[in-house]
This record gives structure tokens, sequence and C-alpha cells, in this order.
């Protein structure tokens, strides 16, 4: 009987195809939701993971201790290696060094001598090899109020109250002076390539973002960073997994009596993080039930308002003798093997949606335009084991239930009140 | 009136799906009260530990004060007129007198910055009270964090170096007489205070301040020499990064509502195409097109009314208990932005946030119920009345 | 009687000598200032500082005229080569080579330290005659590496000084201070130094080899090392110009 309906279904498109495709939807809706609430969410949480602490933190003990103090004589050496170490240890993380350092930002006049000067905070991200995803991540895109993102090594972006008040123009030359890695003095011209709004008075006053590589020249830092920060790369940070790696990450690199073997914290080493991540979760449980509940109703009317379009042929297979019992139970069937058909075809995009999100994740920078603070800008989607089978609930619940009630209209009347009704 | 009544039984009748539909509106309803009013409640929170704390109602500055630019301290105090001691007399103002100073925790050197602060002053929270009067030996008090990363625990000395009013360095041990905690990161972070005599007489600047806290009873006016920063500049980064979170947030609530309007849309789709019976009865009846799409919306947005009930039903005790209890958040700090962020966030309702947000569910339901209800306009009286599918 | 006249005796040389002390340790200093300062001076020297991790040796050659002018002129290591440094009143202004660029330090930023040193900008550039700055007073004697040291203790006298006191140690034969103690307001301890290889060059003594040490920070110090060192040379005015910074 089950292949004398699935004929049917596959054979009546009104009966089938509509159907299965709003089931799938529906269901694709669903599983596509829980994955992007879930994502979202962690993303949002994510911001001091974006800028500051990473997923994981690799730093030597030395400048772990002093942090405050962005202390490049700290930095780690040998930055490439153990990158690539990482990189090759724990695949599923994206790997990427920082520096952070401070200065004086100092402004020239015609002939290259001081014409205006303040304190600066210098940040040095991979800013020219798109696939670092640097730019991104910290959002930097759409907090640009002139100028663009720096295209080639020696550009760098400055903030806009420190441009303004120095009239300081997007192409303009800024120097920034400091101290190297060894102590030594350090200069090192940029050209201007566009200015930053940060939404935060501290740095808005003087801050200067530059390339990896450009800082590693000028800071006299070769293969050296202040940090590596690692990232999950397909799907959002995850407490207990970033706890194993951490501690054998320690376990196998870091050496107590070495203040310069490098050291690996995680992001939810403050308590309060865990927490924070707590509340998300439970956030983001009740707006998937939401979501079930409202989709449910959705596929219930579906499945009723596909068994009340098909009255009128009920009535002619009553009309031929057909039992009620036997019309009923084939809708029922019917409506099980279209749930499931929808389900699963639904859930199969769902999960390859939220699949591809959290890879590639979405760039709403260019919906939210300037929104004059730096913010991330890339929401991402997370594949979680309950996508799998979160579909199902309104895709083959909801849709039997509603052609159950339907159908249950059948049961209750007289058959002769049904032809009438039923205006055969 | 009429119509809305028989929308409520019409509604009610349809059982049990009226109800999930019900239940999902005021799932979103409440949860978009409650995420607002947490971030409300957060944002005053951190106002007023904010004000509590660092700002008071506002503070005078010395003209050349810059709070993020430390190059400026050195020059930044003047001495205190009359005027202003009989305001710090009557603890309307409290004077602050800062200055950049070198620590050395364990042969370590920070940079940090000494607050003099008035020990009998009572506008800010700081635990001044507890900085006992120097007896050759100088007491300090430090925030917590700013405890955990020089190590210092209460009763520790800690040696600072400084430079005086002329540059001349001094140096001198001083004792940890307690650690506070405090939300306010800024408040903690690499700050030590003593009292305002001790760093007046270690300065060589007696009688003179950097800033003056204003508290309830001082009444405004102009002082001579002293530039007044209102709290809507003391507070406003704050103010920006809060409401940031508000517009991320806003992106998940508009999701969730539309969601729970889809199923109203759907289900007003559904009763339109089943009832038309009753349709063509209604204009049978001598009612006007408009008139039964009118019957057909009020049935459709009572939707929310009924979620409006049902959310307050179980929203109200809920939110009661959340405030009464408040929302754990341990004792995190958002580290980039240095915001304030209480252990327990307490939400904070106010009755605009929720009659904006009826207002809206209301509205919205009522646009997806009055689209299906369109359709009845161009129905066949004649052929609606018959129940004919159309 | 005899008993009587030896006391008394004693008690008027002990007066004497104090007297001939206090009126002593300004002579000392002002010896000592000779010998340390001159109209004009040009030196070659190799600073090694110690950072946590490795240490660097920076030579210069410095040219300079009392304490109110200077220019310095980087030559190793690569990275330094050809960075200047002109000092003029209370104004220094940097110049890098690779940027081509002049950059001014004022006010605060002359409190940072020099290259990593112990030393800051300001230290390096507050080279005022001792005797203009501070009273001494002999304290005593002490042997250094072999050598008899009057110790003496330094009070300011103006208000304008990074140290209110001193403790130096100085050679009582050839007036070089052998070591150098700065102290707080509150008499902390705050730097070290320690000045040995003392040669005779052009007719006076002076230390070749000085070891500054932040007392107050864990550390080895920074090393300043003369290789060679002229006195009252003929040092063209215009090096003492922004236009020599780029030449």
């Amino acid at each position: 009987m089950i292949r004398f309906l699935i004929k049917g279904i596959l054979r009546d498109r009104s009966r089938s195809l509509l159907p299965v495709i709003v089931v799938a939807l529906g269901v694709f809706l669903t599983v596509f939701m829980s994955g992007f609430f879930k994502g979202v969410m962690t993303d949002m949480i994510d911001m001091n993971a974006k800028f500051s602490s990473g997923h994981v933190k690799v730093v030597t003990r030395a400048y772990a201790e002093n942090a405050d103090q962005a202390p490049i004589d700290l930095a780690i050496l040998g930055v490439s290696d153990l990158k690539n170490q990482l990189q090759s240890a724990y695949p599923d993380m994206e790997w990427v060094e920082r520096i952070r350092t401070g200065g004086l930002l100092d402004v020239p006049d015609e002939n290259g001598e001081t014409r205006g000067q303040g304190p600066a905070v210098g940040t040095a991200i991979d800013l020219l090899s798109p696939e670092s995803g640097e730019v991104k991540r910290m959002g930097i895109q759409n907090s640009i109020v002139k100028g663009r993102l720096p295209e080639k090594p020696g550009e760098a972006l400055i903030s806009d109250d420190f441009a303004e008040k120095f009239s300081v123009a997007v192409g303009d030359e800024v120097t920034l002076f400091g101290s190297t890695m060894n102590g030594s003095m350090m200069f090192h011209t940029f050209v201007v390539s566009g200015t930053l709004r940060f939404g935060n008075s501290l740095i808005d006053r003087g801050a200067i973002f530059m390339d990896l590589q450009d800082a590693q020249i000028a800071l006299d830092m070769e293969d050296a960073a202040s940090e590596i920060l690692g990232y999950y790369k397909h799907q959002p940070y995850d407490d207990i997994a970033a706890q194993s790696l951490t501690e054998s990450f320690n376990a196998r690199y870091s050496v107590e009596s070495d203040e310069f073997s490098p050291l690996m914290t995680r992001l939810a080493e403050d308590a309060g993080m865990a927490d924070y991540l707590a509340i998300a979760e439970n956030m983001v449980g009740l707006m998937i039930f939401i979501f079930v509940i409202a989709m449910s109703i959705v596929l219930w009317n579906t499945g009723l308002l596909g068994a009340l379009r098909r009255y009128s042929e009920f009535g002619v297979r009553l009309a031929l003798g057909e039992e009620k019992k036997h019309i009923y139970r084939t809708t029922i069937y019917e409506a099980i093997l279209i749930g499931i058909i929808g389900s699963f075809v639904g859930t199969l995009l769902g999960v390859a949606l939220s699949y591809r999100l959290q890879t590639h994740g979405w760039d709403f920078s260019e919906l939210t335009g300037n929104i004059g603070m730096m913010m991330p800008s890339v929401f991402r989607a997370q594949v979680t084991p309950s996508m799998f089978y979160i579909g199902f609930i309104p895709g083959v619940i909801a849709t039997v239930l509603g052609n159950a009630l339907a159908g249950f209209a059948i049961y209750k009347r007289k058959t002769a009140r049904l032809f009438h009704e039923l205006e055969v | 009136m009429l119509s809305l009544k028989l929308a409520i039984k019409n509604l009610l009748g349809a059982g049990l799906r009226t109800w999930l539909n019900v239940i999902a509106l005021s799932f979103a309803f409440v949860l978009i009260i409650f995420y607002n009013g947490m971030i409300d409640g957060w944002n005053r929170q951190s106002k007023r530990d904010t004000i509590d704390w660092e700002s008071g109602k506002g503070q005078f500055w010395h003209p050349e004060y810059d709070r993020y630019d430390p190059y400026t301290i050195e020059d930044s105090h003047a001495p205190l007129s009359r005027e202003i001691l009989e305001e710090i007399e009557k603890k309307n103002l409290a004077p602050v007198l800062v200055s950049q100073a070198t620590a050395y925790p364990q042969g370590r050197s920070i940079g940090v910055t000494i607050f003099g602060i008035d020990p009998k002053q009572t506008i800010l929270k700081l635990p001044t009270a507890t900085l006992p009067a120097s007896n050759g030996t100088d007491y300090a008090i430090i925030g917590k964090s700013m405890a955990e990363s020089a190590n210092l625990s209460v009763g520790d000395n800690l040696l600072i170096r400084w430079r005086d009013k002329n540059g001349t360095f001094d140096a001198r041990e001083i004792q940890i007489a307690s650690i506070f905690k405090c939300d306010v990161p800024i408040v903690d972070k690499g700050k030590i205070y003593i009292a305002i005599e001790t760093l007046q007489e270690m300065l060589g600047m007696e009688n003179e301040a950097t800033l003056l806290v204003t508290g309830e009873g001082f009444e405004f006016r102009e002082l001579n020499g002293w530039v007044f920063k209102d709290n809507d500049f003391l507070l406003a980064d704050m103010e920006k990064i809060i409401q940031s979170k508000k517009v991320s947030g806003s992106i998940l609530q508009a999701l969730l509502l539309i969601i729970a309007l889809i199923a109203i849309f759907d289900t007003q789709v559904l009763s339109i195409f089943r009832r038309q019976k009753e349709i063509g009865t209604y204009i049978a009846l001598g009612l006007t097109r408009a008139q039964v799409v009118g019957i057909f919306t009020v049935e459709g947005a009572a939707h929310s009314l009924l979620a409006i009930l049902l959310g307050s039903a179980y929203g109200i005790p809920l939110f009661l208990w959340l405030n009464r209890t408040g929302i754990a958040m341990g004792y995190a700090e958002d580290m980039e932005f240095d915001l304030p962020l209480a252990e327990v966030i307490y939400p904070y309702y106010s009755i605009r946030l929720i009659i904006i947000t009826v207002i809206i569910v209301i509205i919205t339901a009522t646009i997806v119920s009055y689209m299906p209800a369109r359709k009845i306009s161009k129905m066949k009286p004649t052929e609606a009345l018959k129940g004919k599918l159309q | 009687m005899k008993r009587m006249k030896k006391i008394f005796i004693t008690a008027l040389m002990t007066t004497a000598l104090v007297g001939l002390a206090a009126q002593d340790a300004d002579q000392i200093l002002e010896t000592v200032d000779k010998n340390m300062s001159s109209k004009n001076r040009i030196f070659e020297s190799d600073m090694v500082i110690q950072g946590r991790r490795n240490s660097r040796t920076i030579t210069s050659v410095s040219y300079s005229v009392g304490d109110k002018q200077s220019f310095t002129e980087y030559i190793s290591p690569a990275r330094e080569q050809g960075t200047k440094m002109l000092k003029l009143e209370d104004k220094l202004w940097i110049y890098s080579p690779s940027t081509d660029r002049i950059i001014q330090i004022s006010g605060h930023m002359l409190r940072q330290s020099v290259m990593g040193s112990d030393l800051s900008y300001e230290d390096m550039m507050d080279d005022r005659k001792m005797t203009e700055v501070y009273s001494a007073t002999v304290a005593g004697h002490e042997e250094i590496d072999g050598r008899d040291t009057y110790v003496l203790d330094l009070t300011a006298k103006v208000d304008d000084v990074a140290y209110h006191s001193q403790k130096i140690w100085v050679d009582t034969e050839r007036y070089v201070p052998l070591k150098q103690e700065m102290f707080a307001k509150s008499g902390q301890l705050l730097k070290r130094t320690t000045l040995s290889n003392v040669q005779k060059i052009q007719g006076r003594w002076f230390p070749m080899n000085m070891v500054y040490k932040d007392m107050l920070k864990d550390g080895k110090g920074t090393e300043f090392r003369v290789n060679s060192a002229k006195f009252d040379q003929d040092i063209p005015d215009y090096i003492f110009t922004k236009a020599a910074l780029k030449q």
C-alpha cells in the first residue's frame, strides 16, 4: 500500500509537490534558524574574543604577567614556527598573529619636522592577506569614516578624531615613533589610507591600525608577534573543547621555569564568561522553541488545508464504496510520507546552508553601513546535533496532526451530509 | 466593540490552534521585553555605578585636565578657593588630586595613577573611610583587579615612585589598607587611592586639586577656573556601547516576531479559506465588504491581545522574580571597552518599553491579519455563500 | 694642665677640621666638576643595554658644548645607524634616516627611557654642574676597588632637580667620582651609578666606564663605555642646528 501511496503522491502534483515544498520550506527554516540563532548569539558574546582574547590565546609567560602594558619586548619569537605547529596540531582552528604596542603618532610638516603629535595605541593585524579574515573579524570595514582599507604595505588606518585634530587627510603621511622589540628607537612612516571611529574615546584619541608585516619590520619583530589568537574555524566558542585544547597545549609547550615559553589561555578563563555562555544557551533554546511552535502551526494549517482541498475527492471515494476508515488511514499515511520527505529535504537544505554560513559567515556590514563603532560584522550559523532532528517536529508531527484533524471531520459526519457539503 | 467580542469568541472557538498561535506570539512578546529590559537594566546599573563610584553628579575639571591623556595630568592642578573649601566642608564637593606614578610590586615596575581623595568624602562610594590617618605610614586603598594584577593583599606594602611639582623624584612605601570591589573597571585598573592631604604633601601641592566631584547637595554654578563636565559627557562612551548591544539584539527580536507573525498570517489565510460561507452570510446580511474585512482583521489582531494577556500572566511574575533575584553575570568584565558589569543584573522594564512593545505587537499582528483578509473584498458573495472554493 | 692643653688642641683641631670639611666638600665637588665638565667634548661610546632577553650594544659619537647643546650620531648597530639626536636647551629633536623625519620630543615624553636603557632622555639631557645644583658635606672616607674616596652627601639647593639628594664617592687623588647614588626626597635609594676605568685624558682624569642601575627594578642596569674622549675641540657651530640632523 505504501508503494501505491508513494505513486499517488508522485503522480498527483497538487497532492504531493506543494505540500512537500511547504513542509520542506518550513523544516528548512526551522533547522536553519536554530543554527543561525545559536551562531548569532554566540557571536555577539564573541566580541571580546574577536578583539582581544581569541577563543584561545597564546603569549609568553612573561607577557601574560604584564599583559596590561602590551610589552612587545616579551613577545613570542619564532612565531611562524609556533603557528605552523599549532596549525598542524589543531587544524580545526584558525591561528592569527597580532601585535599590540604604543607610541607617539607624529604628523610632519612640509620639512618633515613635527607639526603635531599625540600618544597612540598601535594594533597590527594581518590586513593585507584576505584569507586571514582579520578585517572582517574586527569589523574594520564598517568603522571606516574616511578613505579605505590599506591595500598595500606601508598603508595604515588611524583614528578619525586624531586625524581631525591634526588635520591629517587621507593620503597624508604619519610617523609612528616608539621603541622596537629590542628597545631601539622605532620610526615608521605610514600613508594614511583611511580613518576609523571605534566608539571608544580612549582609542579614538589616538590609534593606528597597521599591517602585521609592516609592524614586524618597524618594530624589529622579525618572526615575532605579541600574541597568537586561535579561533574555531567552523564553530563558535566551545568551552569544553577549548579547555582540553589549552591543557594539552600547555602540557606540551609551556615550561614553568622558562618565562618565554608559550602559555595558552582560553576565552572563558574569566569565571563570568561561562555564565554569559549559559545565558546565551538558554536564550537560544527559548528562541528555537518559539520557532518550532510557530512552524508547527504553519504546517498544521497546511496539512489541514491540504486535506480540506481534497474533500470532493473523498466524496467520490466514499461514493465508490471506500470505507471511511480506509480513506482516513491513507490520508494519515500520506501525511506521514509527505512529512518525512519534506522534513528530510528541509533538514538537508537547512543543515547545508547552516554549514555554509558556519564556514563562510554572513557579512552584514553592507546592511548596517557605518555604525560609528567597531563591531564584528559577520554572523555565523552553527551546525548543532539537534538540527538533524528538530525539523521533524513541525515537519512530520504538525503535518500529520493537520491532516488528522481535517480527516477527522469525515468521521464525524454522516456520509450523505458529507456528499452535500462536498458538493459532489 | 461587537466585532472584537465576536473575534475573541471565534478565536476561542478555534481552540488549540489559537492557543498555539497565542503562545508563540506571547513568547516573542515576553522575550522582547525581557531582552530590552535586561539591557536597560544593565545600562541603568552601569550608569548608576559609574555615577556612584566615579563621576558623581558631574565634575569640575582643571582646564588642562584630560582623563584620557596622562600627559596632561602633571599640569592639571589648582588651589582650592574659599568658596570651594566651604562646599567641600558641606560635602557638596569632593576634591581629587591626580598624579602619575610608578609602582614596584616584586621588582616589576608598573605605571599607576594615584588619586588623592578626601577620606571624609561621602559623594563617591569609594570606601575612603577605611583610609586610616597617616601615622608615619601612608595608607592606600585599591580595587580588586588592581590588587590581582599587582599581586597585593591588605597589609602589604607597595613601593611607589613619583615626581613632585618640581619634577624631583620621591619614593615611599604605602600600605594597602583595604581592597574594594567595584563594577566600574576604570575606577579599579591601575589606580591607587590615598588621602588627598597625603598626596598634596607628597607633590608639594598643598590645598590643590585636579578635579572636583559634585554631590547631591551642590547647587550648580560656574566655578571660576574650573570647567564643568556633566554626566552626558562623562558617561557618553558607555551609552554608545550599550546602545549598540541593543541594535544587535534587535535583529534577533525582529526575527522572532516575524516567525510568530507568519503563524498568524497562515492561520488567517486558512480561516478565510475555510469560512467563505460565513463571509457570504455576512455580506448577505448587509455588511459591506470593508466591514467583513474588518471583522477578520480584528479577529487576527485579537491574537495579539490574547498573547499580551497570556504573556502578562506568566511574564509579570517571571519579571518580578527576576527583578528580585537579578541575573547572575559572574564577575566578568567587558575587557575591550571597560564597561561596568555588575555581578548581578537587575532588569529594568520601563513603561515606555512595555507600551512600545505592546503597540508593535498589536500593529504587526493587525497588518498580517489584514493582508489575507483583503482577499475577501475580491470574493463573489454568491459563490462565497455557497461555500464554493475560490 | 698638660692634659687640658691636649684636649684644647684636639678640640680646636676638630673644629678646624669640621670647618675645613664643609669648605672642602664644595671644593671637592668643584674639582670633580672641573674633571667631568669642559667647554666642549667629543665622545665615542658604547652603551650596553641589558634587556630581559638579550643585551645590545649601541655605539655613538656625541658632541657637546657645556650643558646646553649636544649632538649625537648613532653608528651601530645597523638599525640605529644614522639616527641623530640634537639637544638645545630643553628641546630635543631626533632624526631618523629611514623615514627622513625629524621628530621633536618634548614635555613628558622626555621622561621615557632611551632605547630601553635605565636612562631617560631627561637624564641624558640634565648635565648641569653638580656645584650649581647641590651643596655638599663630607661624610667620611671609604675605599672602593683599592682607592681611597671621600664620601660626599649632596643636598639639592635648587628646586627643579630630579634627585633631591645624592651620595658620591670621590677618588681622593684623582677627584673623579667612583660611585654615585641618587635618592628620593624620602631618602629612598633610586639609582646607582658605578664609575670605573679612570684614565688620564688631556691632563684630566676621566672615568671611561659607567654603569647605571635603577635600584627599584630588577635588572642588570645599563653600561656606558667611553671608547675615546676628546675635550676642548673645535666643534663647528652648524653641528648644533636642525639642518645638521639631515646630513
